[in-house]
């Protein structure tokens, strides 16, 4: 079945100059993805790969120096308040909100910056107050809430104009367990009822497996894979092996295993690795015969997406 | 026409909660003036010529006036940019398809009126207590202050611009005052030249009426001619530096304080 493309980021690059100094930092070496109606894709990747910067290149906040981004098949750089229909978000960090207004005061505002009536808008306004459980708090300043209901407040707000795409930049960073473990449940009720577009950028894997359909993952300004999550499970579920040994490994089986694998897990008599080709299995056979290790059993490992990610970005990072 | 509505009436309200939230801060503003314009009046009877102090007088109210009025307007506009970049804001105004250069002209207008009322409050303050009373014909002191101010929208949005890129804007807003000061209390007469800076022009005419009681057939067509060509000059001139700087933050990702 065709989908309908959202989003098309297409060959995107930026570079930024470094405030001292002449330095050239290549944030985006051609970025390309697309993003599909109704879906929820989680954008991966390790500290400064380039997640917030491909967030904010689609949302118009930065102009990117090659390659697009089209919203609709409306280029977001030529036609930037255009594309902006289309578009909400919330930011990186606590930072999305007026502190010294009131979390209703925060909804009417936005909503009238868009250039719509807040009064047409009341009834909305309402609606969210209540699915966010916020109604109790609704005039009290957003300085006073705790950092998990300002998150949550931060994303009514980009609700509370009512596009059909939503971008969310680490929303459960900063939060404890259990505000964390709020925010995602939400997300997830979001997802389920209101069937919008939403791209999650995020280092937390429990959202990723629970929320995302699909996942793209970014190293060093390149996406690196683009694939629904559960292939990328299962198609690493099949390489994932752990051997279990009768004795310890000798320094020279060590240096060789974390040389040819970098994502292998020693621990005592207990290897955890995941291959790539079946033919690695026999090469890390050889390696332990060579000291005639006893191998007392190799299984399946059961593997997650966080150790995907590992794997995928340690190699990505080797080149 | 109708969406610039909405974003005037939630930008006119946001300015109006702040003002009215942090009172403590509104309050101080009128004290600090009113202080400031008791130690001007007292410097006057002290030290001016006898023969002068109500000419005198009465240049002081309308000078101050004004220049408290430019001052609030435009400094408060800078550093709310520079205090939005540093919490965030800046960028979530930024994606609004309404355009970030009609929300900053709502803001201005927002400003200018709701100053505009606090500065009317204050001039009836201050004729009060030095008992000097000026010529008021609003029909035409209104439309004379109206194009002045779309000089200084102009200045505003440079301000802006400058605020979105340039972070050390802050000693920049502080010489500011200085420079409205030059502005507002050097009389054209004394300076022709500065018949092309910012806002002279109708500053100058509203002294005219307001001291000197002229009424519109006292003026002569190159006294309207000019400012509205100084004050339309320069709401084109800011918006053009303001989009040149929007670029470049766009550009170089300034938004964020990074
Ligand atoms: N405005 C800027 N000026 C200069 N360099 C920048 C700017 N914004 C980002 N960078 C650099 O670009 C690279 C990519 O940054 P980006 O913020 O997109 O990464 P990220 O994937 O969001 O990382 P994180 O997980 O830490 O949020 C980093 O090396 C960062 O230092
Ligand atoms: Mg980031």
């Amino acid at each position: 079945m065709e989908r309908d493309v959202v989003i098309e980021v297409k060959n995107l690059k930026k570079t930024y100059k470094k405030r001292k100094g002449n330095e050239i930092i290549y944030a985006l070496n051609g970025v390309n993805f697309n993003v599909y109606r109704g879906e929820i894709l989680g954008l991966l990747g390790p500290n400064g790969a380039g997640k917030t910067t491909t967030i904010k290149s689609i949302c118009g906040l930065i102009k990117p120096n090659g390659g697009a981004v089209l919203i609709n098949e409306i280029d977001s750089n030529k036609s930037r308040l255009k594309a902006l229909n289309y578009l909400s978000a919330v930011l990186e960090g606590n930072r999305n909100l007026y502190w010294r207004l009131t979390v209703r005061e925060n909804l009417e505002y936005f909503v009238g910056n868009r250039g719509v009536n807040r009064k047409n808008e009341q009834g909305r306004v309402e609606e969210l107050l209540l699915y966010f459980n916020l109604k109790e708090k609704e005039n009290e300043l957003v300085s006073s809430l705790s950092r998990g209901m300002q998150q949550k407040l931060a994303i009514a707000v980009a609700l509370s104009a009512n596009t059909e795409i939503i971008l969310l930049d680490e929303p459960t960073l900063g939060l404890d367990v259990e505000t964390g473990y709020e925010v995602r449940e939400l997300l997830k009720r979001l997802v389920k009822e209101h069937g919008k577009t939403i791209i999650i950028s995020t280092h937390d894997m429990p959202v990723v497996q629970d929320l995302c359909e699909r996942t793209v993952i970014i190293n060093n300004g390149k996406v690196i894979a683009d694939e629904q999550v559960d292939n990328l499970i299962a198609f690493f579920d099949t390489r994932a092996y752990i051997f279990t040994l009768g004795e310890e490994l000798t320094s020279q089986q060590r240096i060789s295993l974390t040389e040819n694998y970098p994502m292998c897990n020693i621990n005592f008599n207990e290897i955890e690795v995941i291959i790539e080709k079946e033919n690695d299995l026999y090469k890390i056979m050889d390696i332990l015969k060579s000291e005639k290790t006893v191998i007392e059993k190799i299984d399946r490992s059961i593997v997650d997406i966080e150790q995907i990610f590992l794997k995928l970005t340690k190699e990505g990072s080797k080149e | 026409m109708k969406p610039f509505w909405f974003l005037l009436c939630a930008n006119v309200r946001k300015e109006y909660i702040e003002l009215k939230r942090y009172y403590p801060n509104t309050l101080s503003l009128i004290f600090t003036f009113y202080i400031v314009f008791l130690a001007m009046l007292l410097g006057i009877h002290v030290i001016g010529d006898p023969q002068q102090v109500d000419t005198n007088v009465q240049y002081v109210i309308v000078n101050y006036i004004i220049w408290f009025f430019m001052l609030a307007t435009l400094q408060n506009l800078g550093y709310v940019i520079l205090m939005e970049a540093q919490r965030g804001t800046l960028e979530q105004l930024f994606m609004s398809p309404a355009g970030m250069w009609r929300i900053l002209l709502a803001r201005l207008i927002a400003g200018l009126f709701l100053y505009g009322i606090i500065v009317v409050f204050l001039l009836i303050l201050s004729m009060l207590t030095a008992n000097q009373w000026l010529f008021f014909r609003v029909d035409v002191v209104m439309p004379i202050f109206i194009i002045t101010t779309i000089g200084m929208i102009g200045v505003g949005f440079m301000l802006a611009g400058l605020a979105i890129i340039v972070k050390q804007i802050q000693s920049f807003l502080q010489i500011l005052q200085f420079i409205l000061m030059g502005l507002t209390f050097i009389p054209l007469s004394t300076a022709p030249f500065l018949l092309i800076a910012p806002f002279v022009k109708g500053v100058d005419m509203i002294r005219q009426v307001m001291i000197h009681g002229f009424i519109w057939s006292d003026f002569l067509l190159f006294d309207y001619l000019s400012l509205m060509i100084n004050s339309i000059s320069y709401f084109f001139i800011g918006l053009i530096i303001y989009f040149k700087c929007e670029k470049t933050a766009l550009e170089r990702g300034l938004l964020s304080q990074y």
